[in-house]
């Protein structure tokens, strides 16, 4: 760098911080930026070690990172996260006052050319700024995502996320050669109800009913979605045939036995389900479609045989199973 | 296909050991709290195998941090968490007073600062006792699923070299994985400075 010319035109004119060391870790450079912000004069930190100018530093993996810098010729990264106001930076003579630092992202990098008078480039950035305004796009961005894959009314995941979810368990269980099984729980005579007991009440039911299914499920791995308007879908990686009819009984049970009552449903004085279930081995012919019609070809004889049952069908061989 | 003998898989378990354990010297400093790093074994496998070993150990969405080395030889390293237990790193190395949404905020950066800790770790470690030098690009951070891997594109030839890192913070054990992708002629160059070590050591 020499001072006067072109180069050091340059990098008084960033707005970023520059210190170049050498071997020694001694200063042979600060620009005009991290003169200013640190309250240097460029003859106080010339030819001075570093951490003579600013001891704090010393034993802080800003050290090591000049360390790997010189000897190993590897750049290191010191996130505003991790270490947030390691320099003592300010962006103002206020903020210095004040005790308030600048929140700094810290690059540690060899220079390009191997020579023992400058071997170190240490680049800062004031992300102050940038902090706050990523805190806030964070959270818009959090609310889109959730809204956009989740039921508002239940709380369970959405169609969409369920068609991506089901779309991405066929993937994995065909790669792991496990089956994969899907369940659909549909309300008997739920329209009869809402008429009966208002759109309010059915919503409420809909929100407990989607609340057991979630409960009765693995928290990682299975998903609970909201599939139509009183019909709930449930996918279940790795299960076997017996532990889907299992769980499909014992999910129509439990929710038969909370005794919502229904005074006009002709098939209990309570509220009912059906339940239609399939399993099938991904590697096998077929594809998403084959499973999810499988459940709803179950489902419709559950609903033919008279409803309040759970029926699980097998693409395979074609055949119609009671589930127990 | 390449492989290691007993000698120079043990050799280079034991050299990315001692980057592991710098690296979780300067991970304690940085948390004032003891962070334990082992990597119990090295293993080669080709590139498309290392993917499904990935998906087999549920790594469906995860957090990764990318740096490219160069020099007598030439590697892509990576270091991958599934997306859970990065969140959890950064909760435990920021400080567990921080809701969800914050620690999200600061994930990314200082999880590409952890990954560079490690991986520089790791890679200067061979630079010091092979006596060589590599140049490398700055840590960059991802998040994937197990699709989006960069293994599953790029040469049929590639071999990985993959470590399996336990992490354990504040009684927490993390576990992810250390990846190193080579050209065959890279892997090559690997073998022959590990070969001039052993000797050097006479161990060969």
């Amino acid at each position: 760098m020499t001072p006067g010319g072109m180069d050091a035109l340059l990098a008084d004119s960033l707005e970023i911080g520059l210190v170049v060391l050498d071997a020694e870790a001694r200063i042979v450079f600060t620009n005009r930026w991290f003169n200013r912000h640190g309250d240097f004069t460029a003859d106080q930190t010339r030819g001075r070690p570093l951490l003579q100018l600013i001891p704090e530093a010393g034993d802080t993996r800003l050290e090591h990172a000049i360390e790997h810098a010189t000897r190993h010729r590897l750049p290191s990264l010191l996130s505003p996260a991790l270490h947030g106001t390691l320099l003592p930076l300010y962006r103002t003579p206020q903020e210095r006052q004040s005790g308030q630092r600048m929140q700094q992202m810290i690059h540690v990098l060899p220079l390009r050319e191997v020579r023992a008078d400058a071997t170190c480039l240490i680049q800062i950035c004031d992300v102050t700024a940038n902090i706050s305004r990523e805190r806030l796009l964070r959270q818009q961005s959090e609310t889109l995502r959730r809204n956009s894959t989740q039921d508002a009314l239940t709380g369970v995941a959405n169609r969409r996320r369920f068609d991506e979810v089901l779309a991405d368990e066929f993937r994995k269980a065909r790669l792991k050669h496990s089956p994969l099984a899907l369940l659909l729980v549909d309300l008997d005579l739920f329209s009869t109800y809402n008429t009966q007991h208002g759109r309010a009440q059915g919503d409420r039911i809909l929100a407990d009913t989607a609340g057991i299914l979630r409960d009765a499920i693995r928290p990682l791995g299975d998903l609970v979605a909201r599939y139509a308007g009183d019909k709930f879908a449930l996918i279940l990686p790795g299960i076997s045939a017996t532990e889907t009819s299992h769980l499909a009984e014992r999910l129509r049970r439990q929710i038969a036995g909370q005794g919502w009552p229904h005074p006009t449903s002709s098939i209990a004085p309570h509220l009912t389900v059906s339940i239609g279930a399939a399993t099938m081995h991904p590697g096998d012919d077929g594809d998403t479609h084959t499973l999810l019609s499988s459940a709803d070809v179950a489902l419709y004889q559950a609903k033919h045989d008279g409803r309040n049952r759970s029926i699980l069908f097998s693409p395979i061989d074609g055949s119609f199973m009671t589930c127990s | 296909m390449l492989q290691l003998n007993e000698l120079q898989r043990d050799a280079l378990g034991e050299m990315f050991n001692i980057g592991v354990g710098r690296a979780a010297a300067s991970l304690s400093q940085i948390v004032s709290d003891e962070v334990l790093l082992t990597a119990p074994e090295v293993i080669v496998v080709r590139r498309d195998q290392a993917a499904t070993m990935l998906i087999d150990a549920e790594l469906r969405q995860f957090s990764m941090v990318s740096q490219n080395f160069s020099g007598p030889f030439d590697a892509q390293a990576l270091l991958v968490f599934p997306e859970s237990n990065a969140l959890e790193i950064v909760r435990l190395m920021v400080g567990p007073h921080m809701s969800i949404e914050e620690l999200a905020e600061f994930e990314q950066e200082a999880m590409c600062e952890v990954g560079n800790i490690i991986l520089n770790a790791c890679m200067s470690s061979l630079a010091d006792l092979f006596r060589i030098s590599f140049e490398s690009t700055l840590p960059l951070h991802r998040f994937g699923d197990s699709e989006s891997l960069p293994l599953l594109e790029g040469d049929e030839e590639q071999m990985v070299l993959i470590l399996q890192v336990d992490m354990i913070i504040s009684q927490q054990r993390i576990q992810g994985h250390i990846l190193f992708l080579l050209s065959v002629s890279s892997m090559q160059s690997l073998l022959d400075c590990l070969d001039r070590y052993l000797r050097e050591q006479g161990l060969a």
